[in-house]
């Protein structure tokens, strides 16, 4: 909430913004830019339609993030009661609040739909940038006052108000994920199409799954849905490779 | 739950709520709250579902400021806030004088009423949990 998600928005945004942009050394003239994994989307997007595909990806990407923050803005005011009809000027004070599920949820509909001719390579293209911002989210803690979970006597551990040390799980997840995000920039094997998307979305299930426990939860969190998540996530990448051996066979 | 059944909140001053959490044994959750609030509403569930979970080992106690008994009690009956203690300070005094301004406010007191942390604005899942967590913790 608050700054978490805009910053998630922006660095995400940003990430694609220079996966899209990079040249690597010694590319050929006809190569388009962009670098490993988060490359080989756009090779199949100019294979499938031409470069003018490719280059509305941005614009997609732009545009989900613009109306996920917008709805899930929307959705805030209306959880706490408030009419945006009735106080407009107060959708922009994001300080009051984002809905995440609305504001995720808003941005992959329009994403998908602005995608909907090539989405597994559009999805592979994104995937990076998305780890990148979700990062972002989590780093985001900072603003929250909200990084730390359950007691540690690791030499890392931080003093909370109390001063009781304890896990920064939130950078732990950040580190992760931005981890997994320049492994998926950088390696440079193609994958299938999809299978990148796939694995971005088991990637950061299980690393949120596997910081769950040293969270701190009212209720008893959401393991279940991560490990569901990392799950079908792992589900849809073998089912990837799967079909690229049946197509190449 | 029907208004009816919510009983009309005791009065507090600054000097009685003092004494509240100087004489209480547990720890301490002080939410401020106001029924004319947004971000309270959106707060209210996880204060309910927090005082269910922890509700035997430390006290809720909330302080609702500037308002009516009748929109007070309307409030609680709509989020199902009955399991909580509340108080009310149509003054506004109570926040200023524990060191805090504005609302939603949430104050963690140790036993003996000794400040631990206090949030200002909207609290978060994750922020009540670590304050919960600290205070369990300091209780021993």
């Amino acid at each position: 909430m608050e700054f978490g998600l805009l910053a998630a928005a922006v660095i995400a945004l940003a990430s694609l913004r220079l996966t899209l942009g990079f040249q690597p050394g010694g590319a050929g003239r006809d190569e388009p830019p962009g670098i490993g994994a988060a490359r080989s989307w756009k090779v199949r997007l100019a294979a499938a339609g031409g470069g003018q595909r490719a280059a509305r990806l941005w614009d997609a990407a732009l545009l989900s993030a613009v109306v996920g923050l917008a709805i899930g803005r929307l959705a805030a005011m209306i959880g706490a009661g408030t009419n945006p009809l009735g106080h407009a000027v107060d959708i922009l004070i994001i300080r009051g609040g984002v809905d995440t599920v609305s504001a995720t949820v808003a941005a992959l509909v329009v994403f998908g739909l602005l995608s909907r001719r090539d989405l597994l390579a559009s999805a592979d293209a994104v995937a990076p940038g998305a780890l990148a911002g979700l990062a972002g989210w989590h780093g985001g803690c900072f603003t929250r006052g909200a990084c730390l979970g359950t007691p540690s006597d690791l030499p890392w551990a931080v003093g909370g108000p109390a001063g009781v040390a304890r896990h920064p799980v939130e950078i732990y997840a950040a580190i992760l994920l931005i981890a997994a995000c320049v492994i998926l920039i950088v390696v440079r094997r193609r994958p299938p199409n999809g299978a990148t998307a796939a694995l971005a979305f088991t990637t950061a299930a299980a690393i949120r799954l596997g910081t769950e426990p040293m969270r701190l939860t009212i209720g008893g969190g959401l393991t279940w849905w991560y490990l569901a998540g990392a799950g079908f996530g792992l589900a849809a990448v073998v089912m990837a490779w799967l079909r690229a051996r049946r197509v190449r066979a | 739950m029907a208004i009816e059944s919510v009983p009309i909140l005791p009065a507090a001053t600054p000097a009685t709520f003092r004494a509240l959490l100087t004489a209480s044994d547990r720890p301490v959750v002080v939410n401020v709250w106001a029924s004319w609030c947004g971000p309270c509403r959106s707060e209210a569930p996880l204060l309910r579902q927090a005082a269910a979970e922890w509700g035997d080992r430390v006290r809720f106690v909330g302080v609702d400021v500037r308002d009516t008994q009748d929109a007070a009690r309307a409030f609680i009956a709509e989020f199902g806030l009955e399991g909580i203690e509340h108080h009310f300070d149509p003054s506004g005094a109570i926040p200023g004088d524990l060191g805090g301004f504005g609302v939603p406010l949430t104050f963690f007191f140790g036993p003996g009423g000794v400040l631990v942390s206090m949030h200002s604005g909207v609290i978060d899942e994750r922020t009540l949990a670590l304050g919960i967590d600290d205070l369990l913790r300091l209780a021993g």
